[in-house]
């Protein structure tokens, strides 16, 4: 009847559609459809059992698989269906679909679940079975990728972490112009917690009106929070960023959020919004508004990631604007943003258990994961989910800004400590742990549209509730029989300006 | 009966004749209707501006107007492909939804059977809870009774949308029918079934209509509940996932989303010019003096 | 004894006279019994458990999220909320789209075929784009609706109507009423129908004015129907969600954080710091729907008492 015919003219109706994406993108495209990508010979024979499908978070990871995909089937003779969704989707989506066996072969899992999780609830396989020689193409990775806890369990590895965690959401991007015109270079010379406040303050004055001197996204709750975590590391504010390790000072295993670091952070922002440096609006406005209204000139500085950078050249090329590393107090050596990670965990992949492609998938992940792969993987995303080897950061071709931005990133970032490497187990306190309410970001929104007050009341408040949602958490889980502590936060030789590595926790 | 000619205001006012005050009645509403629709229009134009344009501050026309926009809405949400899927699923759900309703609502607004309380009871209080997250539940009862990977468990799922607003419409509106249309029904010897389906159901057309559209509107918008039951086999996609294509975790392709979303409400828009007619046209005229 | 049996078989007799009707809710009920009760039964079993919504591992823990939720200042907050918001849209809605369905309920008047779609267009729109649009509209940065009040000298200073805790539900909720009133015009228009056209056009001869005519005559005929609107309206307005989370994530500081978003955001844990708590989100669900059917009912048993006053005055 109908619909079978519908069905009919839609297939093909969908796969030309599919070769039109290739055509067709987000963004600089011209780019990814130049990109020759070298798929050479499958390691592991395998027949397609329908489509190979693969999912995961898209942006500028889209423009990649969308035009790499397009040359795999041909090479593999696999039809292939990519699917990017929002990590809202992707909390609701893939729980449902693997519970109902409908799951892509390879897929991110939810931002808050553990990796631990998936794989003890058995959502995934491991890769050992399907990548040969894996023991060769993992020591390609650098150092510290692949960790116990993080992406191995019980030696098996599991997570393809083939994209950098060395990045912070919240370093400055600046409209060149307006900074130069103000009397600052923040390319020669960083700006920190002074600087950034007097520039904002000039660009605001100059502007008359028409533009004003610092911009966030403020309707976007979380990037408050990562806004002044940022800052407050750069402050020394030292601290963890990896779900119930988040506001951790590992030398202590206390929640650092009442700190200086953070007062000042918080306090620095309420100075920009007291000099009216600030957006008018700014909290009527998600952060990829901002980022759009940043070419339009109405801001001198945003505070965003290194994704801001291709997005900007490929559809505003006439945006002259300038990257630096985000502010740190006058007067000290600024400190450094701490990740939990080498490789970004959120972004991992792993593939389903009842994959009917797992070999394909693990094909894509070996591809992934050698160095010709990751080059041509930086070629096409640029600094945004860069990639995990730092050969390929710098081997690929991407603009000298990017370059420098991911320079930059090397330099400010460090590895820390990851608690769930030490011990696996805490993957049971973070299923039991109920963030409290209001949470860092929350409070800072609070502060900074006025509805509450007192800085440091409210964090030392926020410290305590935190504290106490930790103690509960891990109370429950001890109660449960599981081997956990407090303790387990504490990395007595945790030096945060040196990244923190395996041999580090061999040494605990 | 046109009534222009007889009818006069003898209310006190400067004597104006009907015609003229409907024109200026007709003057008053475009003005508060063109404001009305301003931020449509205002999306209408930035969906033909390049994405870096979306923000500038141009004013309303677009300076480089393009059509790149829905070149790429088309293709990128493959509209071509979708639309007979969501025209599947719509017209699918709105047959059932409106003979379904209209028999409860018919049973609800005009008898008196036992334990109609209790499921008018029923029916306002599900109303009442939010729904938000009910998706676990019905994905799961769609994949036990195996319709979790097909079309017609999307279709049959979006059924429930607005159900009960629908069953309340029309027995509110069935419960206001004059009594003597059924009595004159039921002494022409005129059976229960026949009485609904020839006498009742089609005075009921403002409703149905407003049903119709109610319906379709919300199974071609329809976004979670088809992306997890489609999340297999693309072919069977809907346009409203199509159209998420358009919005990343960070990054967000303006001028597809607003070009996608003027194509998509197109159809909608034409049903409902066709259809308003029977908005206006429903007990009206049924009754004689 | 004997009594009970009679009054039994009296029901039974009741019961199958009316054997047509419950025939004619059968597919009514199937629908509503797999995809509303059904699941709407689940979230509330859901509701007596610790559990994340992604793994297997339910406790099961009685009311325990109930007294939680007891306990929790922003659930009650996000209750509040809702009352307000609704207190706020649903007068607002009914008003305006009564009146511009009663002029538009006008076949001579023409061009009320395009004013109606007009009218009904911000409803079809998607609740993503209007989101977008509306913040350009209301930016307090050159944004149109700023100049407009500026240059109408009603404010000398532009206003941050998504940023300034104090207007950003007003303001969410004109949006929504905007957005919103297209369909309850339809169901008013629905519901004049049910009014003869002889009687306006007698209203008219008899020279009533227009606002009488509205007042007098059609208001009380179609007065049911008007609390189904606005029991509708209500509902519609108390689980506002997309067009909150699109705007302001319940923002800023929770000073639009309704209970749809309070659940959402326990529910799924968007923000991904947390562990999403199905089980806590449920019980929020439910008790909220429980609250609400209370006041409901105290609604359904006033109008039964509006429509008897109304029957024993029409006989």
């Amino acid at each position: 009847m109908t619909s079978a015919n519908g069905k009919a003219i839609d297939r093909r109706a969908f796969l030309a559609g599919t070769a039109a994406f290739a055509a067709l993108g987000l963004s600089g495209m011209g780019r990814a459809a130049a990109q020759e990508f070298s798929i050479g010979q499958a390691a592991v024979a395998a027949t397609p059992d329908g489509p190979l499908r693969w999912l995961d978070t898209g942006d500028q990871k889209a423009l990649f698989f969308k035009a790499f995909f397009e040359q795999y089937k041909k090479a593999r003779g696999i039809d292939v269906v990519y699917d990017a969704l929002p990590w809202a989707e992707v909390a609701t989506v893939v729980p449902l679909a693997v519970r109902n066996g409908t799951a892509h072969d390879a897929f991110v899992l939810p931002l808050g679940m553990p990796p631990a999780f998936a794989v003890s609830e058995g959502w995934v396989q491991p890769l050992d079975d399907l990548i040969p020689d894996i023991e060769t193409w993992k020591a390609g990775f650098p150092a510290g990728t692949f960790l116990e806890g993080l992406n191995v369990f019980d030696g098996k590895t599991y997570g393809l972490t083939y994209t950098s965690n060395r990045f912070t959401s919240a370093h400055v991007l600046y409209n060149r112009k307006y900074l130069n015109d103000a009397g600052f270079d923040p390319e020669a010379t960083p700006l920190n917690w002074d600087t950034f406040r007097e520039a904002a303050r000039k660009v605001t004055e100059n502007g008359a009106g028409r533009a004003y001197g610092f911009i966030l996204g403020g309707a976007q709750v979380n990037r408050w929070g990562d806004t002044v975590r940022t800052l407050a590391q750069m402050a020394g504010g030292a601290s963890g960023d990896t779900s119930i390790a988040t506001g951790i000072d590992f030398r202590t295993g206390e929640v650092v959020y009442a700190s200086d670091a953070f007062v000042g952070a918080v306090e620095l922002l309420l100075a920009l919004k007291a000099d009216g440096s600030v957006f008018p609006g700014d909290l009527g406005i998600n952060a990829p508004q901002a980022r759009a209204m940043m070419p339009q000139g109405v801001a001198g500085i945003i505070l965003q990631g290194p994704w801001n950078i291709p997005q900007w050249e490929s559809q505003n090329p006439d945006f002259d604007f300038g990257v630096g590393p985000p502010p740190a107090p006058a007067g000290q050596a600024p400190g450094h943003v701490i990740v939990g990670s080498v490789g970004s965990v959120a972004n991992s992949m792993f593939i389903n258990a009842k994959a009917k492609n797992p070999l394909f998938a693990a094909d894509v992940f070996h591809y992934l994961g050698t160095e010709q792969g990751q080059i041509e993987w930086g070629n096409v995303v640029g600094p945004a989910d860069a990639p995990v080897f730092p050969s390929a950061a710098t081997g690929s071709k991407m603009s000298d800004r990017s370059k420098a931005a991911l320079a930059m990133l090397q330099d400010v970032v460090r590895v820390g400590p990851n608690p769930f490497a030490r011990n696996p187990r805490l993957a049971e306190v973070a299923k039991l742990y109920k963030e409290p309410t209001p949470n860092l970001a929350q409070t800072v929104q609070g502060l900074f549209s006025g509805q509450i007050s007192g800085v440091k009341e409210q964090l030392t408040a926020l410290t305590s509730a935190t504290n106490m949602a930790l103690d509960a958490a891990f109370k429950s889980a001890k109660d449960a029989g599981f081997e956990v502590s407090r303790d387990d936060f504490v990395f007595a030789n945790w030096q945060p300006e040196r990244d923190y590595l395996e041999a580090d926790y061999k040494a605990l | 009966m046109r009534s222009d000619a007889v009818e006069k205001d003898r209310g006190g006012l400067p004597a104006l004749s009907p015609r003229v005050k409907r024109m200026l009645v007709s003057i008053v509403l475009a003005a508060l209707c063109a404001i009305w629709v301003y931020p449509l229009i205002w999306m209408l134009f930035a969906s033909l501006r390049p994405n870096a344009m979306i923000f500038a501050d141009e004013g309303l026309i677009p300076s480089q107007p393009t059509l790149e926009n829905y070149a790429r809405a088309w293709t990128e949400a493959n509209m071509g492909s979708y639309f007979f899927n969501t025209l599947f699923v719509t017209v699918g759900s709105v047959i059932l939804v409106t003979i379904a309703t209209a028999m409860m609502g018919y049973v609800l607004g005009r008898s008196s059977f036992p334990g109609r309380a209790a499921l008018f009871g029923l029916l306002v209080f599900t109303l009442f809870v939010p729904q938000g997250y009910t998706i676990i539940p019905i994905f799961e009862l769609l994949s036990s009774l195996g319709l979790g990977q097909s079309l017609l468990g999307v279709m049959l799922a979006t059924t429930a949308g607005s159900f009960v607003i629908f069953v309340l419409l029309f027995a509110g509106y069935f419960s206001q029918m004059p009594d003597e249309l059924e009595e004159a029904a039921r002494m022409d010897g005129v059976g229960f079934v026949k009485t609904f389906w020839f006498v009742m159901l089609p005075l009921s057309k403002p409703i149905i209509v407003t049903v119709i559209v109610m319906q379709t509107l919300y199974a071609w918008n329809d976004f979670l509940l088809p992306l997890v039951i489609t999340l297999a086999n693309p072919s069977i996609r809907t346009l409203s996932v199509g159209v998420y294509a358009f919005k990343g975790e960070n990054f967000i392709d303006w001028g597809g989303m607003m070009a996608a979303s003027a194509i998509t409400i197109i159809p909608v828009v034409i049903l409902f010019l066709l259809l308003q007619r029977y908005f206006i046209d429903g007990l009206a005229g049924a009754v004689k003096g | 004894m004997a009594q009970t049996f009679t009054a039994h078989a009296v029901f039974l007799d009741r019961v199958w006279t009316h054997w047509k009707e419950y025939l004619f809710l059968v597919p009514g009920m199937l629908i509503f019994g797999t995809f509303i009760i059904y699941p709407m039964l689940a979230s509330q079993y859901y509701s007596l458990l610790q559990w994340t919504g992604f793994d297997s591992n339910q406790v099961f823990i009685g009311f325990d999220n109930y007294v939680a939720l007891l306990g929790d200042s922003f659930f009650w907050d996000a209750f509040l909320r809702s009352f307000v918001f609704t207190a706020i849209t649903v007068p607002a809605q009914l008003l305006i789209s009564l009146i511009i369905a009663i002029v538009l309920n006008d076949r001579l008047l023409r061009l009320s075929a395009l004013f109606r779609t007009l009218i009904f267009l911000p409803v079809v729109t998607p609740v993503a784009v209007i989101g977008i649009v509306m913040a350009i509209m209301l930016s307090p940065f050159n944004g149109p609706v700023n100049i407009a009040l500026l240059d109408a000298g009603f404010v000398t200073r532009a206003l941050d109507f998504l940023g300034d805790p104090n207007l950003v539900l007003p303001t969410l909720a004109a949006i929504y009423v905007w957005k919103w009133t297209g369909v309850t015009m339809v169901y008013w228009l629905a519901a004049l129908q049910t009014v003869p056209r002889e009687l306006f056009e007698a209203a008219r001869l008899d020279g009533v004015r227009g606002w009488q005519v509205a007042v007098f005559i059609i208001l009380p005929m179609i007065m049911p129907f008007a609390i189904v609107i606005t029991l509708i309206s209500a509902i519609s307005a108390l689980n506002v969600f997309p067009l909150i989370q699109a705007m302001t994530q319940g923002g800023p500081f929770f000073a639009s954080e309704v209970m749809e978003v309070f659940i959402f955001r326990t529910a799924f844990a968007p923000g991904g710091g947390a562990v999403p708590q199905l089980g806590y989100a449920s019980a929020a669900g439910v008790f909220f729907g429980v609250a609400i059917m209370v006041l409901t009912i105290l609604q359904i048993v006033a109008t039964r008492h509006l429509r008897s006053v109304e029957r024993s005055r029409a006989v």
